[in-house]
């Protein structure tokens, strides 16, 4: 709760959108669930600044990654619900594919001696 | 209501906009959501609420900031897409460049034609005048109610009481306009204004050079030989002298110290001033209120309306009248605006062409739409093509506006060339001396306007094809063929836009043709004298030069009696082509002034009746040099030409008055009182348009006497010869006659008749050039229809003609069509030129609410229309059935 450091400084640059997209894979969700999928999913290692999360959000959808449809929340609130796209799909397979490349690299050359 | 309220939406949707205000509110909702489901974790998680509602906040950043990231997405998202519609219509025009070059050219005029006379409106009203708080600076003129109300001067006491009085307004000063004589070696004649110390200050403009005049200098007498010079007269007369303030120049044979030169461009509000003198009234102008002269220069209060000002003014008119009732009864003010004053005939000119070239847009707009009808037409499958793709209509609405956006913007770069040549044109051509502070230029303010218009005209483009589109339901284009026959639907939008080209075709071809018809109207009004052939010169013999010591003003010194009247005319008349030779105090149309008099045998009862005449002093040849004819008597001899003559010559209306059905001749009149000695009539002349065109302002009758010499006066001489050629003999044999004679103000009669009714004469000429060009846009309309829709129906004629139709039927049948067009056209343009032609004829004199010239110029269109409609009619007729069924 206490940790300031700014969201963008706690992922790589460009793997918020990845991430957000990856929450979606398995159907809608609203921001705030997004935001408690991403660091549940990461055992609370990664969690959102809550700041950058909604630009993130409107940026994927203006891209047409994302479509936005307004529902009712499992407490009865009206929440705005976010789905992948198959453009989004399509960035999602792309994105974790070049992710999974990059990582591996990465951890070879930390393991290299 | 509700249809208009769908097209609102409609067009909100297509440009993007209700997209934009839902997005905030739904960006708010969102927020609020995801805070209240923070808090509500936070609770459960044992923090007190106050704490969690602050904790959900601080995490979730600044709102606005949020709502401002955003809202630029879109923005840029939107920019994007209308750089790639713009890019995409660029290109569609380049793959259609007939269509392009038509388009373009069309509203290029149109567009060309608004700006052109919307720079003139800039210049004339927007602009107006050079000065600051123009719309607070107003003339306050004295008048007199009469049969109608007239204007007069204002008389110096009541100058005074209302400036003591008037509490509406930040300041007055009487200003007059005044002829002074700057003695050189040739002197020359300039106008001047006499003006109180306050002038300068209420037109908020200082002096470039000295200062202008000190509050005291108008007030005392012997103290006002002072003088401000225009910046045109100190360049032309003293060579830009930078030592100019403080030198002595001779003007009225006075010596004058100048204390000033004004800024380039201030020619007061006479806007001719080339030098300004103190007004000062002396003498019994000091004292008398009944001798009214100037006007007075005031600026209201800021706040302060004209009619609380002119309410002010009345009441104050009240109260002096009731305090001098002998001089001031009937007198009131009228406040009037300085703008309207000095640019009115103009200003109502600008507003009626503005009218005029924006039918010839809406003309051209409608030309334009109907050729984006037909490319919709062709471009149907293309479009449904993209609405399968998942194009919504609004996303493809906004494209058909941005192609007629792009289009409209091409019109207006062109319209920008064409406006900058008919501006030319327009001031090169245009016989009316535009202010000369007024200087139409392509500035911002144009700029802007005709960014505006392209706009405006690019959505009333786009709407055009997407609402026939609407109507002709795309989805349909998809299961007919490509060249399918065009819908019933097309065909109508087509024909209505015909429709509406022609009307608004008639309406401003009929305005035109009643313009035109009012000009030759008042032209035709015939004044009573014959202006052609006589050339007008005005003389002056100024004072003698200052002596070198200061002597008595010289308004203590009565003129000298230079001239003799009979030796002038007689010089004149031997100048070889001069047939006539004359002087007088005035000149028609050159000013004149009036005094009451009195018919011997009718009392005057009352102040409103009590006649009035104009006073002219002429010699003997003066009404056959101008041409008037006598009704009854004779003219002057020559031994009448002295100060104790009682010869009168009177006008018609005169004698209509008191001796109806009676001999004039031998009847008597005085004017200057009782004691006045009686004049006696000895010849009557028509009631002449002496004083105005198309008519005098006063119904008042003219008197001449005989004349007798005078500093000043004019000199008219009759000739075969041209103007020019004559009068370099006239200028010599005047100077010859009376030496030191200064000449100015040398006019044709038939130049000062042309002046009075130049501003209609103007927009006459101008709307004419406006209707030529609806009338041929309007043609090329109708052709582009009628040659779009043979194409269309060739295969039908094609038919018609293998089964045995002769050619006549085939061009009756296309005939009859087009015509039907124009007819209906020609009938909702008749109607609606009617109203304008009752609106018209309140708005100008000598307009006719009903007038041949209307119908001809329909005919002229329907001639047109026939000849756009037969061409293609006669294509019709040469198409070959074979291969128009084979192309099946």
């Amino acid at each position: 709760m206490g940790d300031t450091r700014s969201g963008g400084g706690d992922f790589l640059p460009g793997t918020l959108d990845m991430l957000v997209l990856k929450s979606l894979s398995h159907g809608e969700r609203h921001g705030y669930d997004i935001a408690k999928f991403i660091q549940r999913a990461s055992d609370e290692v990664l969690r959102v600044e809550e700041g950058a999360l909604y630009p993130a959000l409107h940026r994927l959808e203006v891209r047409g990654w994302l479509r936005a449809t307004w529902g009712v929340s499992d407490n009865n609130r009206r929440a705005k619900f976010y789905r992948l796209s198959a453009l989004g799909r399509r960035e999602l397979d792309r994105e974790s594919e070049y992710w999974t490349r990059v990582a591996a690299a990465v951890t070879r050359v930390m393991r290299a001696t | 209501m509700t249809r208009l309220h769908a097209l609102i939406a409609f067009v909100q949707r297509a440009l993007g906009l209700s997209r934009r205000r839902h997005l905030n509110d739904d960006l708010d909702d969102e927020l609020t959501f995801h805070l209240a489901m923070r808090e509500a974790e936070l609770v459960e998680s044992g923090v007190t609420p106050a704490d969690a509602a602050r904790e959900a906040r601080r995490r979730l950043g600044n709102r606005a900031v949020l709502r401002e990231q955003s809202r630029d997405m879109w923005t840029f998202e939107l920019m994007e897409s209308t750089w790639r519609d713009v890019t995409y219509a660029l290109r569609a025009l380049w793959r259609a460049p007939g269509f392009a070059i038509v388009a373009i050219l069309a509203l290029s005029i149109g567009i060309g034609a608004n700006t052109a006379v919307f720079t003139l409106v800039d210049a004339l009203i927007v602009h107006g005048l050079p000065y600051a708080h123009a719309d607070r600076l107003v003339v306050l003129i004295g008048n007199v109610e009469r049969a109608s109300v007239e204007r007069r001067g204002n008389s110096y006491p009541d100058h005074l009481d209302w400036v003591k009085t008037a509490t509406a307004f930040d300041g007055m000063a009487a200003y007059d306009s005044v002829t002074m004589t700057l003695e050189r070696d040739e002197p020359i004649r300039i106008a001047a204004e006499g003006v109180s110390a306050s002038y300068f200050d209420i037109l908020g403009v200082g002096a470039a050079r000295g200062r202008v005049f000190r509050p005291d200098e108008d007030q005392v007498e012997g103290r006002d030989r002072v003088v401000v010079l225009s910046d045109a007269l100190w360049r032309s007369a003293f060579g830009a002298d930078p030592g100019i303030v403080g030198r002595a120049i001779p003007l009225n044979g006075r010596s004058f110290e100048v204390v000033g030169v004004m800024p380039p461009g201030f020619t007061g509000v006479t806007d001719g001033a080339l030098a300004w003198v103190p007004f000062v009234a002396s003498g019994a102008a000091l004292t008398s209120r009944g001798s009214r002269g100037f006007q007075t220069l005031a600026r209201l209060k800021d706040g302060v309306t004209l009619a609380a000002a002119q309410t002010e003014m009345t009441t104050i008119s009240k109260q002096l009248e009731a305090a001098y009732p002998e001089t001031n009864e009937k007198r009131g003010v009228e406040v009037a605006r300085l703008g309207p004053e000095i640019l009115g005939d103009l200003q109502q000119s600008a507003s009626l062409l503005m009218v005029a070239v924006a039918l010839v847009l809406l003309i051209a707009c409608a030309n334009v739409a109907n050729l984006l009808v037909s490319r919709s037409e062709t471009r149907r499958r293309e479009i449904a093509v993209r609405t399968a793709l998942g194009a919504g209509q609004a996303r493809l609405l906004r494209q058909l506006i941005t192609e007629s956006v792009v289009l409209a913007a091409l019109g207006a770069i062109g319209g920008l060339v064409v406006a900058y040549g008919v501006l030319r044109l327009l001031i090169s051509t245009s016989p009316v001396a535009l202010p000369s502070f007024a200087t139409p230029s392509l500035n911002l303010t144009v700029m802007i306007f005709t960014i505006l218009v392209a706009l405006l005209t690019g959505v009333l483009l786009g709407l055009a094809p997407a609402m026939h589109a609407r109507l002709t339901r795309l989805a349909d284009a998809l299961k007919s063929s490509a060249r399918g026959s065009s819908g019933g639907a097309s065909r109508h939008t087509r024909g209505a836009l015909v429709i509406a080209e022609v009307a608004l075709t008639v309406v401003l071809v009929v305005g035109a043709g009643l313009m035109i018809r009012a000009v030759k109207n008042v032209n035709a009004i015939a004044p009573g004298y014959d202006a052609n052939g006589v050339l007008t010169l005005n003389v002056t013999i100024p004072r003698l030069p200052a002596p070198a010591t200061p002597g008595p003003p010289a308004t203590s010194t009565p003129p000298p009696l230079v001239i003799t009247s009979r030796a002038l005319v007689a010089r004149l008349a031997e100048i070889s082509g001069v047939t006539r030779a004359a002087i007088g105090t005035d000149r028609p149309l050159g000013g004149a002034s009036a005094v009451f008099y009195e018919a011997e045998g009718h009392p005057v009862e009352s102040a409103q009746s009590r006649p009035r005449s104009y006073v002219h002093m002429v010699s003997p040849g003066f009404f056959d040099t101008y041409g008037i004819a006598f009704r009854a008597g004779r003219t002057f001899t020559d031994n009448e030409l002295n100060p104790d003559s009682t010869a009168v010559i009177v006008s018609e209306n005169m004698v209509a008055r008191f001796w109806p059905g009676e001999s004039p001749i031998g009847k008597r009149v005085r004017f200057g009182g009782p004691t006045a000695p009686w004049g006696e009539i000895v010849g009557v002349v028509p009631a002449t348009k002496y004083r105005g065109l198309p008519d005098n302002p006063t119904a008042d009758p003219d008197m001449f006497l005989p004349m007798v010499d005078r500093s000043s006066y004019v000199v008219a001489v009759r000739s075969t010869l041209p103007m020019a050629s004559v009068e370099s003999s006239v200028r010599r044999a005047i100077r010859e006659a009376v030496p030191g004679a200064v000449i100015f103000g040398v006019t044709p009669l038939s130049e000062a008749v042309a002046q009075q009714t130049e501003s209609s004469r103007f927009t006459t000429w101008v709307l004419g050039v406006f209707a030529a060009i609806a009338l041929g846009l309007a043609a090329i309309g109708l052709y582009g229809v009628m040659a779009y829709l043979v194409s269309q129906r060739k295969r039908e004629f094609g038919i018609r003609l293998a089964l045995g139709a002769g050619s006549a039927e085939i061009v009756g049948l296309v005939m009859r069509h087009g015509l039907t067009m124009v007819g209906i056209g020609v009938a909702v343009g008749g109607a609606a030129s009617v109203l304008l032609a009752r609106w018209l004829s309140t708005l100008l004199f000598a307009v006719p609410a009903a007038d041949p010239a209307g119908p001809l110029a329909v005919l002229v269109l329907i001639v047109v229309a026939v000849l756009a409609c037969a061409v293609p009619a006669f294509r019709a007729t040469r198409v070959d059935p074979v291969s128009a069924l084979r192309n099946e």
